[in-house]
């Protein structure tokens, strides 16, 4: 609010400034050449397979839904998408609850062990995805979870960070809220998901958001346990599984841009959700 | 505002709600969609690794199949080629979650544990099905074998051909009577013939497409020509190796003439340029799907024998049984019907470009009457070049990984070839003395084992 | 207007209404919400759970593999002490693919960084618009990496691709060494640099604007104001962006092993570390020496890490 109150007084006119024009040039340009391969993904959908291999050229001079039409007639990704949204959001509700409950108890209560396990938690932020791999797939396959949506979701689950974000978050707020109600006679656990839960909605649509775009995008880990295409997700199908009749250009972005569509329709619609959501998630890591 | 935004939340509340519900519920289920929608009685799982032309001739079968037998419903995964393939069979068969019919390349089948990544195939049961060895090549049958039983059942045999224009040909003088290409029986004439044709050339083309910087590419012509001089790579009781480096040399600087002559340009689109107008591409079989409908006036032979004895790359396509614990029961007999329905009904199998494993496919008249098919089968089946027999051997196996990059940068000139054939050697020494993972033993102790 | 300007580190809380108490009775509410804090184990319990089945066994598991000659099919295996770190010392190939993510990581962390702040700037002082910028450079960060590749290999055709065209070049971007990895690097640069510009620009939003104001009335123009207060207070958060982004690098995998499909590029010129690993575990089945090979990742990782942890101590005591 404090940057525009000031301009606000000298009137409208005066935001386009030869500075503020050329600013905003040099802005657009860039994100016309950001956004231009999405563009060209999309031109590339909607001509037909010759067309696509011919000279490079924005317009398709014959628009074909043909090959959007041909993902829902056959193939495998109708399958995947169906995959993928219950994948992520299983993924979302396990590691909201799980890391929200686990960042209260770190936070607000006191057990024995709590110091052993708060370094534990912390220490697995130094275990990435890609490090615990190939000992993770053997866990999980001693477990008979390969090949099993419960392989490709638990594992997912217990994330670290999250339980660090959370419980940075629930040491910021205010105890008094909760002693008063404390003193009304309500139990932890009711005070945590009547009270605690509903004040931390930022921190929590944050984590959500994170988790979910984290678990939709996921190709390394649903690569290694999955490999049955009845059950791959998007991203794993889309890389490792081909179509009979090979690289058809337009089915291939027509694919590419289902599987990215759903974050970027909902990036649309939440922006700023998003934005500090992914801020809030990142700048945690200070 | 307030009535309106609490039924909204609501509305929302509710809807992420029953997602949530129905996403675990959907996970409990844990088969997918498509086992779910599925009706028919029996769903077979075959894997395999078809796209292009091979892919469209496979559907086509498989859907043959599944019109003579409706009760069977066959669930055909294409999956890329290579790692992705063969690393997600081999996890599916550890974690006893395998499909239940699978294609391999014959030259993987050492390496992939037979017996605990593979099931062996029942003699009996095949013949039921009306497959016996005697409709096969006693060569390709035999290589299917490993300690006794067999595992891997051949549909096809896929080799290295020498594509060329017959049009350009023609104009550079290089056809016999019939229209064919005569045989380049040494270096010279080969690359008189190429000199003769490049004079013919149109602009901003090639000569000869040879995939000069493709590691697989350049490690099947190596094997193809590597064989051509005699050149073994391990001796009988694969305890050394046996790997020649003059012969490798002098086949690497075969190669790399092509590139430093101006007859390949490297990383051009081999397939497109022949299209265009380039008189000659080393290419597999199944490149001619690609090529036959583009209307082009073309011929095939086998590598030619420019070292005087032919001998062209070969490997094999061939159905496995991917072990699963307690295999049986009606997807096992549609796994064995399905299989030897493919291998027996291999006519529109060669279509793309592929010999018939299926030796009755050859009095077959709608395989006899494809072309260029007719002008290299015979002749390729008869000199096969294969890559060694051992377990780190086979289509983007171990082997062509360590090799591969040595040969395609020895085409490109980033290493001498005599250098190069000294890392081959060196990289196959290695890796006869490490240890096939699958049991703990190298080449020649599992050899051992298997004689004992 | 400026909703975005709330910031997003920090988050506000209603005021909790002031509870009246005695100092007497103070104490034994204290002792009994101590009490009830004894039970708060059952808290951690359902994330310990998974974290300890998911994370903890695997570590424990990955050191113990490493130390074998496991398979993948999990028979067979036999203890052999050091042999696989030994071999790792010694496998070319593990020091190429190392080689290969270094030089993929000192490729990308620079050219984001800079791409990122200047992305952020331009979004941060333009009055018009902000929605617009912010989405269209954020918009590829949203996308799988597979879709990523897929795009990117498509763009880098070396007849009929779009980047060829465009530049009018003939360039063979993914079959040549010498610009296969930097064909990774500039989708992996495309994909990701949102990420970066929006902590940036949540940095720069967070910048007090009195000091600018307090600048500008000493009379600093526009260059000093940058200089002096905008590169000073971004100083924290360009150390968070290049420790993340190293961190990723490092472990960069996805994107580079789909646009080659799953090979190692031109004469093997990009095949990333954690692919070798991959490609021993799952290709090889040598479960046991790609154990070895990610307990190596771990060590380099947790050195970047604690690096980054001791800079930032050392920082803080110069300043205090």
């Amino acid at each position: 609010m404090t940057s525009t109150t000031p301009r606000a007084v000298r009137g409208p006119r005066s935001t386009w400034t030869p500075a503020q024009i050329a600013l905003t040039a040099i802005a657009a340009a860039l994100s016309l050449l950001w956004i231009a391969p999405l563009f060209w993904a999309l031109s590339t959908s909607l001509k037909t397979s010759t067309e696509s291999v011919a000279s490079p050229h924005w317009i398709p001079d014959h628009v074909t839904w043909d090959s959007w039409k041909g993902i829902f007639d056959a193939g495998n990704i109708p399958d995947w998408f169906v995959n993928s949204v219950v994948v992520s959001v299983c993924v979302t509700f396990v590691v909201l609850l799980v890391a929200s409950l686990a960042g209260y108890g770190f936070a607000r209560t006191e057990f024995r062990g709590k110091g052993v396990l708060l370094s534990l938690t912390m220490a697995g932020l130094m275990f990435s995805p890609a490090i615990l791999g190939v000992p993770l797939f053997t866990t999980v396959q001693s477990l008979g979870m390969v090949d099993t949506y419960w392989g490709m979701i638990l594992p997912q689950c217990a994330p670290a960070a999250m339980v660090y974000i959370l419980y940075k978050f629930f040491q910021s707020l205010p105890k008094e809220l909760e002693e008063a109600a404390f003193i009304d006679g309500a139990g932890r656990w009711r005070i945590f998901f009547t009270i605690v839960l509903p004040l931390s909605k930022p921190a929590l649509s944050a984590v959500g958001i994170f988790t979910f775009i984290a678990s939709w995008n996921n190709f390394l880990w649903p690569y290694m346990v999955t490999n049955n295409p009845d059950l791959m997700t998007m991203p794993n199908g889309i890389a490792t599984v081909q179509n009979a009749f090979g690289i058809v250009w337009p089915q291939l972005m027509a694919g590419g841009l289902i599987a990215g569509l759903p974050l970027i329709i909902v990036f649309v619609f939440f922006q700023s959700q998003i934005v500090r959501g992914v801020a809030h998630t990142g700048l945690a890591g200070q | 505002m307030g009535r309106p935004g609490l039924s909204r939340r609501q509305l929302l509340g509710t809807a992420s709600g029953l997602a949530v519900a129905a996403s675990f519920g959907f996970a409990a289920l844990g088969t997918g969609a498509d086992a779910l929608t599925s009706s028919a009685r029996t769903r077979v799982r075959y894997w395999n690794l078809f796209s292009g032309g091979d892919g469209a001739n496979m559907q086509a079968m498989v859907d043959a199949f599944h019109a003579a037998h409706p009760d069977t419903d066959v669930k055909a995964s294409t999956l890329t080629w290579g790692d992705p393939y063969y690393t997600k069979l081999a996890m599916a068969a550890a974690g006893n979650r395998a499909p239940d019919l699978a294609v391999m390349h014959q030259g993987r089948v050492p390496g992939f544990a037979p017996g605990r990544l593979l099931d062996p195939w029942d003699i009996g049961k095949l013949a039921e099905h009306g497959v016996r060895e005697a409709d096969f090549n006693p060569t390709l049958w035999k290589r299917g074998i490993v300690g006794g039983e067999l595992y891997a059942l051949p549909l096809d045999v896929h080799v290295q051909l020498n594509f060329y224009r017959k049009d350009v040909c023609r104009k550079a003088g290089l056809l016999d009577a019939d229209g064919r290409l005569p045989h380049a029986a040494s270096e010279d004439d080969w690359f008189a013939m190429l000199k003769a044709a490049k004079a013919k050339l149109k602009g901003g083309l090639q000569t000869l497409g040879m995939h000069a910087n493709d590691q697989n590419f350049s490690w099947w012509f190596f094997v193809a020509f590597y064989q051509q001089l005699g050149g073994g790579y391990f001796d009988a009781g694969q305890t050394g190796v046996v790997f020649d480096t003059d012969k490798a040399t002098r086949v690497l600087e075969f190669l790399r003439k092509h590139v430093t002559d101006g007859y390949a340009i490297a990383g051009s689109d081999d397939a497109a340029m022949f299209l265009a107008g380039a008189p000659f591409v080393w290419e597999g079989d199944w490149s001619v799907p690609v090529y036959t409908p583009a209307k082009i006036d073309y011929g095939a032979t086998p590598l030619p024998p420019v070292f005087g004895t032919p001998g062209t790359h070969a490997e094999s396509h061939s159905f496995v049984l991917p072990h699963q614990t307690g295999r049986g029961g009606a997807t096992n007999e549609g796994a064995y019907a399905l299989a030897a329905y493919l291998v027996k009904n291999a006519a529109t199998w060669a279509q793309g470009g592929h010999v018939p494993a299926y030796l009755p496919t050859f009095k077959d008249p709608a395989y006899t009457k494809l072309s260029p098919q007719r002008e290299y089968s015979q002749d390729a089946m008869r000199h096969l070049a294969t890559e060694p027999h051992i377990w780190f051997a086979g289509s983007t196996g171990t082997l062509s990984k360590r090799v591969g990059p040595l040969i395609a940068g020895s085409n490109l000139g980033s290493t001498k070839p005599d250098a190069t054939a000294r890392a081959m050697k060196s990289a196959l020494e290695a890796l006869l003395a490490s240890k096939n993972p699958m049991d703990g033993r190298t080449a020649a102790q599992e050899l051992k084992g298997a004689g004992a | 207007m400026s909703s975005t300007a709330s910031t997003a580190s920090t988050t506000a809380v209603p005021a909790a209404p002031r509870v009246a108490r005695t100092a007497t009775g103070t104490d034994t509410l204290r002792l009994r919400w101590g009490r009830r804090l004894q039970h708060g184990g059952w808290f951690v319990t359902p994330f310990f759970v998974l974290y300890g089945l998911f994370v903890l066994v695997p570590i424990v598991r990955g050191l113990y593999l490493s130390f074998t000659d496991a398979n993948i099919s999990g028979d067979h295996t036999s203890f052999i002490g050091l042999d696989n770190y030994r071999e790792a010392l010694q496998d070319d190939l593990v020091w190429q693919s190392l080689w290969h993510s270094v030089k993929f990581t000192l490729w990308v962390v620079p050219l984001i960084v800079v791409l990122a702040l200047l992305m952020a700037l331009i979004a941060h002082h333009t009055v018009h618009f902000k929605w617009l910028w912010r989405f269209c450079f954020f918009a590829p960060f949203l996308l799988p990496s597979a879709v990523v590749a897929n795009l990117w290999y498509w763009l880098f055709q070396p007849v009929n691709g779009l980047v060829n065209h465009t530049l009018g070049l003939d360039t063979p971007w993914l079959t040549q060494k010498s610009t296969a990895l930097l064909a990774s690097v500039i989708a992996t640069l495309w994909w990701t640099v949102g990420f970066s510009f929006l902590l940036y620009l949540a940095a720069l939003q967070n910048i007090p604007q009195h000091l600018y104001e307090a600048a500008e009335l000493d009379g600093a123009n526009a260059f000093q104001r940058m200089i002096h207060i905008t590169v000073p207070n971004l100083r924290n958060i360009t150390g968070l962006v290049v420790a993340l982004q190293i961190l990723a690098s490092l472990q960069v995998y996805d994107q580079v092993v789909i646009m080659f499909q799953f090979g190692s590029g031109p004469e093997s010129s990009t095949r990333t570390f954690v692919q070798y690993m991959i490609e021993q575990g799952f290709t090889s089945y040598r479960v046991g020496y790609a154990s070895a090979i990610s307990m190596i990742l771990f060590i380099i990782v947790a050195a970047v890490a604690l690096a980054r942890m001791w800079l930032l101590r050392t920082r803080e005591e110069a300043t205090r």
